[in-house]
């Protein structure tokens, strides 16, 4: 009845010694304390721990005498009977006690051999990564080799990757009401035109914000980035940006011509961003893109200098009717857009008002007899009780301001000469009978009508009315004794309209043909009138209400100061470039108004429109064909008499 | 880092150069400072003087031309990783690679920054400034510690390497376990917090902090001097206890120690750890960013 006890400790090169005892009692203990019969050195076992007692059959007894029950077999016990045959383990803290039959290795039956050994590492083993663990910040931190990879991969899937598979994958559309807001420019674009499509991954490559026009397109950028590698292209703004509502400055190959040699730093950059791909001429060229949030208007590159080109263009763009403009103060003298012959078609004509040249419209029209204030029109102005200005016919009471206040309402006879030159010439009963104007031919027959009417079968209380102011109060007889008198009376009747003291020739030149027929005799020469003068630049009026501290028919006057002398309407009553420089202009000017380029011209487009309105619009806009063309004026459809109008004033040689 | 410690080989080595020890700061009279105080003047001045439209950035020519000088400085810069594993002869030292290193690296802020156009986005643009800018600052927080802890870490270590800092302190856990035997449960447990609960390093924060608020020892130390008074107040304390009183404080001074070197050494290394990763993020995003500019061109 022994127990064979075998004590198993590590040296310090990792091998084993072993230490062999008998131990001849059929109890023995086991514990931390120096009185036990296994002693282990390990804090976690109590002094005195378990007990084993040797029992008949290969059964050993167990007890936990220190408090901590045993583990057996993963099993927490404080009692046990153990049969050795089965090899049971005892773990204790840091230790396990292993079990075995004596007999295996010969000692007889009832010898059970007890295996103690540290089966968990005591915590100070020393090993060579101890001291690099600790002591560097490969113990605390993974390594930098795989935090590059991470991170590298990270930004290289979200940064690079996912937008180009998306880029070539996915089209964004543009806003409906973005495309909409483009086709009519200078219209403030509605909120919902700037709702941006749903967040794209390639929103990670945007650099910067878009101008406030295009801020819609955040999430598009397919719209303007039609190709990889290529630079945004023109097809891209006409998409939406129609040229028949924004044109080209000129033709690129004008363009080109204009343009002055480049030298120096500007040479270095050209050929940089030629060598880029980045070809001039560009919409993009100009109109910078995601430099901020600020209108379009306020992103362009190489916006500085008009002058660029217009110094010195005639030298290099040889055939060019446009006259060099190398600053404000050395602007040249207006050349307005004359018409020099009217008709169905007026032949326009650029002409320096240096030169003073005369305008030929057609209309007979002195404006010092209707701005008098003691002749006979200020006398039918008080008796008609007409709205004036200080007892004479103002200027408003003709050149009332169009919608915009840029310019002005085309003049109409009816309205704004009818109150005076009426065209009645009889009266029938309550009825007054009046002409047709603009209608000669007309006119002869419905005059012929009546006489021979008359004579026919004359109807009590129809009384001619007479045009002939030198002759008042007289009453023509209307009877006649044959047709024939009644057509001659007729005839005369027609020809006093028409010739030189006649009604018509009050304003229109007249011209006797001839003709045997009374109703073909007469041509009245056509009537023109120009509705603007500078269309190459932008005059808002509303803008210039007061001047120089005057307001209303002065204000008008103190620009237009001819009008009060002029007695013919082929004076040219527009201002010289000094006038405007009496306030636009540089610090020598004491009201110092700005007088860049574009106060007065638009880059894009040829006609004016009001400095920060935009652009003109073409279709729907009204009150084109503001020429009367006298006898033959016929209305044109609108987009026929554009076409017909700037067919004209290319002809005047409006466009360079 | 590597290249101060090949630099030293190399001082010994060639000790006629290197009569006098010149750091890669002050190399060749400080020629790669002048270097780069020149090339960004030059920056500066033409950024002052160019007239970028509609505004400076990384769009305009001049923006093109800073954009490629610090792309070339960022690929330049980050070569020191490769330069640094291979062992040349001949004129190139990698003192004055480093130098070259520091000094360009300092100059590409300007560089990056005035090519920005000093503006930033949610972009993959101003990703990669950022990223630039994260590894020159934690370059610089590298060169300001390389200067001063050595020092520091020189003074600290009292002429202790770190295996006998450690063995120090492993020895006085071996007399800790053998003083602890013949105590009973209680006690025993206390060193056993000691002995099984104490750190020596810690994670990163323990590193740079210092602070080991649950270290075992100082638990185990507290809690048997206070054992230890309470005896004295009614006797003669046990003098097995006193004894492990004793040795859990002369642990507790070995662990100072050798943490305050943990410490340092921590501060020493740890901006590699930002410096060396974030490069190569930086690499990613800059390739990011160069082709998606011109990608969406």
């Amino acid at each position: 009845m022994s127990f064979i006890v075998r004590q198993i400790a590590k040296r310090a090169d990792g091998s084993d010694i072993v230490r062999t005892r008998t131990l001849t009692a059929t109890e023995i203990s086991v514990g931390r304390g120096t009185d036990c019969d296994i002693q282990l050195a390990d804090l976690g076992i109590m002094l005195r721990h378990a007990r084993l007692t040797l029992m008949p059959g290969g059964v050993v007894a167990l007890e936990a005498t220190g408090g901590i029950p045993l583990e057996i077999d993963g099993k927490f016990l404080n009692r046990a009977e153990l049969r050795v045959a089965d090899r049971p383990a005892i773990n204790m803290a840091s230790h396990r006690l292993t079990l075995v039959p004596g007999d295996s290795i010969g000692d007889g039956p009832d010898m059970v051999e007890i295996t103690a050994e540290r089966v968990i590492a005591a915590s100070d083993a020393a090993d060579a990564g101890a001291e690099t663990e600790i002591f560097s910040l490969k113990g605390a931190m993974p390594t930098r080799r795989a935090m590059a990879w991470v991170l590298a991969a990270a930004i290289l899937l979200g940064g690079l990757l996912w937008p180009v598979l998306m880029m070539t994958g996915h089209e964004e559309p543009v806003p409906e009401a973005m495309v909409a807001v483009a086709a009519r420019p200078g219209s403030t674009p509605p909120d919902g035109a700037m709702i941006k499509t749903s967040m794209q991954p390639d929103i990670v490559w945007s650099s910067g914000a878009l101008s406030s026009a295009h801020a819609g397109l955040a999430n598009s950028c397919n719209a303007c980035h039609l190709e990889a590698f290529e630079a945004t292209p023109d097809r891209a703004c006409v998409a939406c940006h129609k040229p028949a509502v924004v044109p080209a400055h000129a033709a690129h190959d004008r363009l080109d011509l204009g343009r002055p040699q480049l030298a120096g730093s500007g040479l270095v950059a050209a050929h940089v961003k030629d060598g880029l791909g980045l070809e001039g001429g560009r919409c993009a060229s100009c109109h910078k893109e995601h430099e901020g949030a600020a209108a379009p208007a306020n992103l362009l590159e190489g916006d500085g200098g008009c002058a660029q080109c217009h110094d010195g263009l005639s030298g290099r763009l040889k055939d060019t009717k446009l006259v060099n403009a190398p600053s404000w103060d050395e602007h040249p003298q207006f050349r307005a857009t004359l018409v020099r012959a009217a008709g169905a078609i007026p032949k326009f004509e650029r002409l320096s008002l240096e030169k003073a040249p005369q305008e030929r419209s057609g209309l007979i029209y002195p404006h010092a007899l209707h701005l008098s204030r003691t002749n006979a029109v200020a006398n039918m102005l008080r008796k008609q009780g007409l709205p004036g200005q200080n007892g004479a016919l103002g200027c408003a009471y003709c050149h009332q301001p169009d919608s915009d206040g840029v310019r002005f309402k085309p003049i109409e006879m009816e309205a704004n000469c009818g109150a005076c030159h009426d065209l009645a010439f009889a009266r029938d009963g309550e009825v007054v009978r009046t002409l047709p104007h603009g209608k000669p031919a007309q006119v002869a027959g419905i005059i012929r009508d009546f006489y021979l009417s008359q004579s026919l079968s004359p109807r009590a209380g129809v009384s001619r009315l007479s045009f002939d102011r030198k002759r008042p109060g007289v009453v023509e007889a209307l009877g006649a004794s044959s047709p024939a008198q009644a057509r001659g009376r007729a005839d005369r009747a027609i020809d006093m309209i028409f010739d030189k003291q006649g009604l018509c020739a009050d304003c229109h030149q007249t011209r006797n043909t001839g003709a045997a027929n009374a109703a073909a005799r007469w041509e009245v020469a056509s009537v023109s009138l120009n509705d603007h003068y500078l269309p190459l630049a932008l005059f808002p009026h509303k803008q210039h209400r007061t001047y120089d501290g005057k307001t209303g028919e002065a204000a008008c006057l103190a620009c237009h100061d001819g009008a009060r002398t002029s007695k013919v309407s082929s004076d040219v009553l527009l201002p010289k470039l000094a006038t405007c420089q009496e306030c636009h202009g540089g610090s020598e000017v004491r009201t110092n108004v700005a007088a860049t380029c574009d106060t007065c011209h638009v880059y894009h487009g040829d006609s004016g429109q009001p400095v920060g309105a935009g652009l003109p619009v073409v279709a729907g806009k009204p009150g084109h064909g503001a020429w009367s063309g006298g006898g033959s004026w016929r209305p044109e459809p609108l987009a026929k008499a554009v076409a017909v109008e700037r067919s004209a004033r290319r002809g005047a040689g409006l466009e360079g | 880092m590597a290249g101060t410690r090949t630099m030293a080989g190399k001082a010994v080595s060639r000790a006629a150069r290197d009569v006098a020890h010149e750091g890669f700061l002050t190399h060749r009279n400080m020629r790669w400072a002048k270097i780069s105080a020149g090339l960004v003047l030059f920056c500066v001045l033409a950024y002052a003087l160019v007239d970028q439209q509609p505004r400076p950035n990384g769009g305009t020519v001049l923006g093109y031309f800073l954009g490629s000088l610090g792309a070339g400085l960022i690929v330049w810069l980050s070569l020191i990783g490769v330069r640094k594993r291979v062992i040349t002869r001949g004129a190139y030292s990698l003192k004055g690679w480093t130098s070259a290193h520091v000094y360009l690296g300092l100059s590409l802020m300007v560089i990056g920054t005035l090519h920005a156009g000093f503006q930033l986005g949610w972009n993959v643009h101003s990703l990669a400034y950022v990223l630039m800018m994260i590894v020159i600052i934690s370059g610089i927080y590298g060169v300001v510690v390389y200067a001063r802890l050595p020092a520091q870490l020189s003074a600290n270590r009292n002429e202790a390497t770190q295996p006998q800092m450690l063995e120090a302190i492993r020895t006085l856990d071996r007399q800790l376990d053998t003083a602890a035997q013949p105590l009973a449960k209680a006690e025993a447990d206390l060193v056993r917090l000691s002995l099984e609960e104490c750190e020596i390093a810690g994670g990163l924060g323990a590193r740079l902090t210092g602070r080991y608020p649950g270290c075992g020892n100082a638990r185990a130390r507290d809690a048997v001097q206070a054992l230890v008074r309470g005896q004295m107040l009614v006797g003669t304390p046990d003098p097995g206890l006193q004894q492990i009183l004793f040795l859990l404080e002369r642990k507790e001074a070995a662990l100072a120690q050798a943490r305050r070197h943990i410490g340092m050494k921590t501060r020493l290394e740890i901006w590699l750890y930002l410096h060396v990763p974030v490069t190569i993020g930086l690499l990613a995003a800059l390739t990011a960013h160069i082709l998606s500019v011109f990608l969406y061109w």
